[in-house]
């Protein structure tokens, strides 16, 4: 990190303004939190404090335990997906020249400019074909697909940022290329996979579209989607306390993983910065 | 077989590059391979398959009815909600977008010390980046809601309020809560991205011209802006297709109301396809709203590029 | 003149179906085992009631009837071989998934569909023909006729109901004594109705007279076309391509409930707001004097309401009568089933006194048969009666192109109650224009 350039704004003001932001970015999440234990009317926690709703989430359908297990596989799949296509995509782009390269580029970062709601009814048509409808495994490959795009932008730049002369002694020395990159490369970039493999994660852990569309059983239904059908269960009454404890159990995962990880990513996309 | 040459010393090394350069690009094809298959089955596909669909009647129910065009097409300027969609959406990019990369840029330049307060303050801004758009879309709802939101009893409490707060029911407060949760949202990662990009400015630069006595102000805009330039353009063409493309929020916040001032264009699309049960329509929509983002990014992408200074991608 | 040949051909289909119809009204249980008689099952065709034969069948509903269908689906489970399969999809989203799986080919076994939806499926193909099924069953006639109509098309029959939601007027006894009221005399017009509301109104404090969702399409078919039917007027025409709702008679009842939320009888800014998902959670809550609501009283008591103070009327026209919609969910075997008869097994059962008597009347809900409205449950309480009788002048509106007119939150009807409510109503004509060229895409 480098030394303070804003100058001095004052030690109190600085306090007072930044404390005051990191409330107004806390307050939701902890609100969040509260609201999932409080009591409310036509929810599973009538009355005082507990954890009423989380019994209502945790009963509903297939069991919370199993929806769980769904989004993790999604996820998981999903991370090792996208981190496969675009490292092998991202040493393509960085370090290779061939023709079509700048294309296939572009065409990959062009998949962020296309809505989801465009694309959903040919790809469920399309998985339908390759026989792959209604599974955990199709529905992955969807959405490594929609990762695409900033995963391989990440490893171009995260591979763009490794000296040459580390590949360049390995080669003399006789390495092939796939070695070069498994042994040499790849510890180098290892903030760049980890930023990739976590929001790959995080993406396909809260999708909800996807899976709605994907997928038909309701024993293969991902976590997002247990919650939205448990908000509207009877007609006019909205369960809000399962909602909140919904957002709380797919939040926290996400939230562990992010703090835990918090060291990679930051130079992950710091090795954007030599280029720019 | 080496070819005949004036020079039989310089030939065989001529071979040598011709090979290596062959082989480099075969590797180089078959890295890449992995991603031209996922481009081409789950991408260019059904993208071929929703071009189709613009040129031609497609109910949702009963499946192709062959070709119609240019009728999809035209019907979108009979739609009477086309327009304020995409005066809509046009506003709300601009909304977001000056609000995130104003906050981002503040931020960044907010966060650059050293400190367990700082580390802090970075954390707390960026956690709201791990959640889902539709979870934290689910959980605005609820924090907007007027069973169970806190803000109201809070600013009543306060003596500053005396009716409640309607988050969501007028067109401006619609549009300003929405923006506020995808402010809340995405903060962090614009502050990230800008951040990497201060980090890269070397220090020298600002010592000497700290030595020159420039101003704060001087050295922003003629140091800082400028090299920032490519992270800046990062982050805009990132944030204005993004807006550009907002369904989810709108989908569980407001579904348009009230009174459709909250439409979206890709609402639109969603409409068509699955209300109006006519993909022909959808498609078209869809296909028109791509070409207009892709003109956008190919100028964006040329102002980047044109920006660099010197730098070789 | 008539051979012995012919006598049998007369005499052995009498004999069957007094057999047949002897078994039905001698023992309690009205299911009939074709196998038990063997010559009754030659003359009523093979497997009558499709096949129940440890089949696994997928069903899809939406969430918003969850708690009911899944009542019919668990109790079939329990007594039948066969296994029911059940998806509940997020009510908002339901259209969604099945126009999607219907692009797709991937549609369920059964799969239920708001009876508004139903002439857009049908019509699109996306059920099995279950006519000549349907005429097999004895109480064929006694069915509530209402969600058989919409999911009839070009006269071949679709779909049978399934959960059956009617709308009445649920108003508060104790607040109605509180005001003066007669708790035992419900209004019987709409002017009444207002009224009554308005004495509430005067209560003060945080009760108010009335509530409606003014922002929910859906909500208002619900809640406001039996108003035009009681008096015995039209909302459209039978086949649904052109829309009356800018008649006298529609705009008098717009012009009551603009009255009533100008006078602040109707709780505001609540009602201008509320796009359904939580309209019925106002009344349990015990501060509202009238309002309508779906027929049930499942879970509705609580300790700000008690049972005894909740009242219970048909909705009335501005001029008196009765009427309700009768909607809910109708159920049809899909287009791309490939167990169709073990699916009909179900259907048979789910409309059969057994299931209707123990599984729905019992759990407090409306049933699809009328004809057993006076149930050993619903005798108990004579708000069931109620529901179940006026089921009997119920009508479920029937529009091909009904979902993207009435429900979708984009749709004309929208624009065209809240303009009359909240807006301008002069635009109500023009407004009646869009929704006519929404009819007829």
């Amino acid at each position: 990190m480098t030394t303070t350039r804003t100058g001095t704004l004052g030690r109190t003001p600085y306090y007072v303004l930044t404390g005051g932001l990191a409330i107004i970015f806390l307050f939701p999440l902890l609100w969040s939190l509260a609201a999932s234990v409080s009591p409310q009317a036509s929810t599973g926690q009538v009355n005082g404090f507990g954890l009423g709703n989380y019994t209502t989430l945790f009963n509903y359908g297939a069991g919370l335990a199993q929806f769980l297990l769904n989004s993790a596989y999604v996820a998981l799949f999903t991370v090792a997906i996208t981190l496969a296509v675009s490292t092998l995509g991202g040493y393509a782009f960085a370090r290779f020249r061939f023709p079509g390269r700048d294309a296939l580029f572009l065409l990959t970062l062009s998949i962020l400019m296309v809505p989801y709601a465009t694309l959903l009814i040919p790809l469920y048509v399309l998985l339908n074909g390759l026989g792959l409808q209604n599974s955990l495994i199709g529905l992955s490959l969807v959405l490594a697909m929609f990762q695409l795009p900033f995963a391989t932008y990440m490893m171009r730049i995260s591979f763009e940022a490794v000296p040459r002369e580390l590949e360049e002694s390995a080669l003399v020395d006789g390495c092939g290329t796939f070695s070069v990159l498994w042994r040499i490369l790849l510890p180098s970039v290892r903030p760049g996979l980890i930023t990739v493999g976590l929001f790959a994660f995080l993406a396909a852990w809260s999708d909800f579209f996807a899976p709605l569309i994907l997928l038909t059983d309701s024993a293969k239904q991902t976590l997002p989607l247990a919650v939205a059908n448990l908000r509207q269960q009877t007609m006019g009454a909205i369960d809000y306390g399962a909602t909140e404890a919904g957002v709380v159990v797919m939040a926290v995962p996400c939230l562990i993983l992010f703090l835990l990880l918090q060291r990679y990513y930051v130079r992950g996309f710091m090795s954007g910065a030599v280029k720019g | 077989m080496t070819p005949a040459t004036p020079d039989h010393r310089a030939a065989p090394a001529a071979w040598w590059r011709l090979t290596w350069w062959r082989y480099r690009q075969l590797m180089g094809v078959a890295y890449a391979a992995p991603t031209v298959f996922f481009v081409a089955v789950f991408f260019i596909t059904p993208l071929l398959l929703v071009a189709r669909m613009s040129l031609s009647s497609w109910p949702l129910l009963t499946g192709n009815g062959g070709l119609n065009f240019p009728k999809n097409y035209l019907s979108i300027w009979k739609n009477a909600l086309f327009g304020p969609a995409v005066v809509f959406t046009i506003e709300y990019t601009l909304i977001v977008t000056v609000l995130l990369i104003g906050l981002g840029l503040g931020l960044a330049l907010l966060v650059q010390e050293r400190g367990r307060w700082v580390d802090m303050l970075r954390t707390v801004i960026l956690l709201p980046v791990s959640l889902g758009l539709a979870a934290a879309s689910l959980l605005f709802w609820g924090f907007y809601s007027p069973s169970i939101g806190p803000i109201n009893p809070i600013l009543e409490q306060l003596g500053l309020i005396h009716d409640p707060i309607s988050f969501l029911g007028t067109s401006l407060s619609a549009l300003l809560s929405t923006s506020f949760l995808i402010v809340w949202k995405y903060t962090g990662l614009y502050m990230l991205i800008l951040l990497v990009g201060l980090q890269a400015i070397p220090d020298d630069l600002f010592e000497a011209a700290a030595l020159d006595g420039a101003s704060r102000i001087q050295v922003f805009r003629h140091i800082t802006l400028p090299l920032l330039r490519p992270s800046l353009a990062l982050a805009l063409i990132l944030c204005v297709t993004g807006s550009l493309l907002a369904f989810d929020q709108f989908y569980i916040l407001t579904k348009g109301a009230p009174d459709n001032s909250t439409v979206t264009v890709v609402q639109l699309i969603y409409r068509e396809a699955f209300q109006k049960q006519n993909l022909g329509t959808s498609a078209a929509i869809s296909i028109m709203v791509l070409v207009a983002l892709l003109v956008l990014n190919t100028v964006q992408f040329r102002y980047l590029r044109s920006s660099e200074p010197g730098l070789k991608r | 003149m008539t051979t012995p040949r012919d006598g049998l051909a007369v005499l052995g289909p009498a004999l069957a179906f007094a057999l047949l119809m002897s078994n039905y009204v001698c023992s309690s249980k009205a299911q009939i085992k074709p196998e038990a008689f063997p010559l009754a099952a030659l003359a009523a065709g093979p497997a009558t009631y499709g096949v129940d034969d440890g089949t696994h069948i997928t069903l899809w509903s939406r969430a918003a009837t969850q708690a009911r269908a899944d009542a019919l689906v668990k109790a079939y489970n329990a007594t039948h071989k066969n296994h029911i399969d059940a998806t509940y999809v997020p009510t908002d989203d339901y259209q969604t998934k099945v126009g999607a799986a219907a692009a797709a080919g991937g549609l369920p076994d059964l799969f239920s569909a708001d009876v508004v939806f139903m002439p857009n499926w049908t019509s699109a193909g996306l059920f099995t023909d279950i006519t000549d099924k349907i005429a097999t069953l004895p109480f064929a006639a006694n069915i509530a006729q209402g969600a058989i109509n919409v999911s009839t098309w070009k006269g071949r029959k679709y779909g049978l109901p399934f959960v059956v939601d009617l709308s009445v007027w649920m108003y508060n006894k104790k607040l109605f004594k509180a005001a003066g009221l007669d708790p035992n005399k419900p209004p019987t017009t709409l002017a009444e109705f207002a009224a009554d509301a308005r004495a509430v109104q005067k209560l003060g404090g945080n009760v108010h007279g009335t509530f409606f969702g003014g922002d929910c399409g859906g909500c208002e078919v619900f809640t406001w076309f039996p108003i035009a039917w009681a008096d015995g007027e039209t909302v459209m025409n039978p086949e649904g391509t052109e829309s009356h709702l800018n008649s006298a008679e529609n705009k008098g009842i717009y012009a009551t409930f603009r009255s009533l939320v100008e006078d602040g009888t109707a709780l505001m800014p609540d009602t201008k707001t509320e796009t359904g998902p939580t309209w019925t959670g106002y009344f349990p809550k015990g501060n509202i004097g009238i309002m309508p609501m779906p027929a049930s009283l499942q879970g509705m008591a609580n300790s700000s309401l008690a049972d005894a103070d909740i009242g219970v009327t048909p909705i009335a026209g501005l001029k008196g009568g009765q009427a309700t919609l009768v909607g809910g969910d109708a159920i049809g075997i899909s287009r791309d089933s490939k167990v169709a008869n073990a699916a009909w097994n179900f259907l048979a059962w789910m409309v059969s006194d057994e299931a209707q008597i123990e599984v729905v009347a019992k759990g407090g809900n409306v049933l699809a048969r009328p004809d057993l409205a006076n149930n050993k449950y619903s005798a108990a309480d004579p708000r069931l009666v109620i529901f179940n009788t006026v089921a009997a002048k119920g009508q479920t509106p029937f529009a091909k192109a009904f979902g993207a007119t009435f429900n979708d939150p984009q749709g004309p009807w929208l624009v065209l109650l809240r303009d009359a409510v909240f807006g301008d109503a002069s635009k109500i004509d023009a407004d009646n224009a869009a929704i006519n060229a929404s009819l007829n895409p």
